[in-house]
């Protein structure tokens, strides 16, 4: 009984881990999603849609919370932290609007 | 001789006739002012409780306005993200540079964008179909962790969103099976700088489209690599958008000029034979959703005639085109549900003009 246990466990183990190792990556690049989304969506909401601050920080609320939502308007900038990473994305034009910046 | 004169030009002129008589938005939208109740259409579309978000909505008909709305801060001169309408306005641009003989559907994907050689038997009619074969994850916000979607507008894939494409490994044989994909329209995006002079790209979208139509508004961002995001990031009035609506309407012809081949509007309209039907679900076309029949004889919009198809996108923004109605509908939401019905939106729409002078 005790080793039909032991073999399952090793296999859940090594499932687990090889699920775990296929998943890395998207792991890995997880946290990065909640800042970018926001400062690109947030970017082209004002800069592009035209629309204002209090609408655009609604149109980018997620049910995760950000740490920091801000806009230099002068520069079309815009920031944006969450999950403890950080996105910047720009205003680059009248007809190419925003991009996120590397 | 005055007398002759005279009626020889009203001869002419009434030859001449249906061509004028033809409505274009040159340079603005003419108004129907037919009186017709929109008040089904607008408590669907502008519930008092929120539970649609529409922002703007759209009805032309043979070329006038029949009815317009929108919702704040949307205004007739916002340019609105239209999200998934992007891929088919592409396709509408593509069918420009198809009319210039810069490609042809069975041409490889490779021949214009060099990194898909890692899949040289993908063409350019698959990724029209989006069945380029390659393994593709679309999704959104439900599962952001494998969504190769996200991972392509917001971190991986950003800086070169073709790239990053052509970089997933194949999963099915091309042209076999219908996989929706921005991957793909992304690769088209990227192909079309591969089919045009150096230099020619940034400027071909207004050059080739825009501006012949008049679209003032457009706004196409790009990503690291300069590609355009075609898959997602087209910006429009809602005015401007019907204009890509009424091109397709008729046929690919602006005024006297026949901007888009008519064989390209059909290819754009014919079903993906390949593709299974998914009820409720309209069917993929060239880069284009259809209402045609299923087998078992359903249309996924029952209450819309078989002839019907559509530019569609994320959170409701929909360009709907009935041909035989000669009628264009843009929708622009903001829509954080699925309960928005394509279906229910067009059943009350032909329902008030059915009901047009009673």
């Amino acid at each position: 009984m005790r080793r039909v246990l032991l073999v399952l466990l090793a296999l859940l183990g090594v499932s687990l881990g090889w699920s775990g190792w296929q998943a890395r990556q998207a792991l890995a690049d997880f946290p990065g999603i909640l800042s970018a989304y926001s400062a690109k969506e947030y970017c082209s909401c004002r800069f592009v849609m035209g629309f204002d601050p209090a609408y655009c920080r609604g149109y980018v609320k997620q049910w995760l919370p950000l740490g920091l939502l801000a806009e230099n308007s002068a520069q079309r900038l815009v920031t944006a932290e969450g999950l403890g990473r950080r996105n910047q994305a720009a205003w680059q034009g009248a007809r190419v609007g925003c991009r996120l910046l590397p | 001789m005055l007398d002759t004169l005279k009626a020889l030009l009203a001869t002419l002129s009434l030859a001449v006739a249906p061509a004028w008589a033809e409505d274009w938005p040159a340079p603005d939208w003419q108004t129907d002012p037919t009186p017709i109740d929109w008040q089904a259409v607008d408590a669907y579309a502008f519930p008092p409780d929120g539970s649609l978000r529409t922002d703007a909505l759209l009805i032309i008909r043979d070329g006038r306005i029949l009815h317009e709305r929108y919702a704040a801060p949307t205004t007739a001169s916002t340019a609105h993200l239209t999200w998934s309408v992007s891929k088919s306005v592409l396709a509408t641009l593509l069918g420009v540079a198809q009319g210039e003989g810069r490609f042809q559907l069975q041409d490889p994907v490779a021949r214009f964008y060099p990194p898909m050689q890692a899949h040289p038997q993908v063409r350019l009619g698959d990724l029209l179909h989006w069945a380029s074969g390659l393994a593709w994850q679309e999704d959104y916000e439900y599962a952001p962790l494998h969504s190769s979607v996200v991972a392509m507008l917001y971190t991986r894939g950003r800086e070169d969103m073709a790239a990053y494409t052509a970089a997933r490994p194949a999963a099915q044989l091309p042209g076999q099976r219908f996989l929706y994909s921005s991957g793909d329209s992304n690769l088209l995006a990227a192909a079309l700088r591969g089919m045009l002079d150096a230099g020619e790209y940034a400027d071909y979208p207004w050059q080739a489209l825009f501006t012949p139509l008049g679209i003032n508004s457009a706004v196409w961002e790009r990503d690291g690599a300069g590609s355009y995001v075609g898959s997602s990031y087209l910006y429009l009035t809602a005015r401007d958008l019907a204009r890509i609506g009424l091109l397709m309407q008729r046929d690919g012809r602006w005024r006297e000029r026949q901007l888009v081949p008519a064989t390209w509007v059909a290819f754009n309209r014919t079903p993906f034979a390949l593709a299974e039907a998914v009820p409720g679900e309209a069917n993929p076309g060239g880069h284009w959703w259809l209402n045609t029949a299923s087998p078992g004889g359903a249309r996924p919009w029952p209450h819309a005639p078989a002839d019907t198809y559509a530019a569609l996108g994320h959170w409701g923004q929909a360009l709907y085109v009935l041909p035989t109605q000669k009628l264009v509908i843009v929708r622009y939401a903001d829509d954080r549900g699925d309960s928005y019905q394509h279906d229910q939106l067009l059943e009350r729409v032909l329902a008030a003009l059915a009901g047009e002078g009673a």
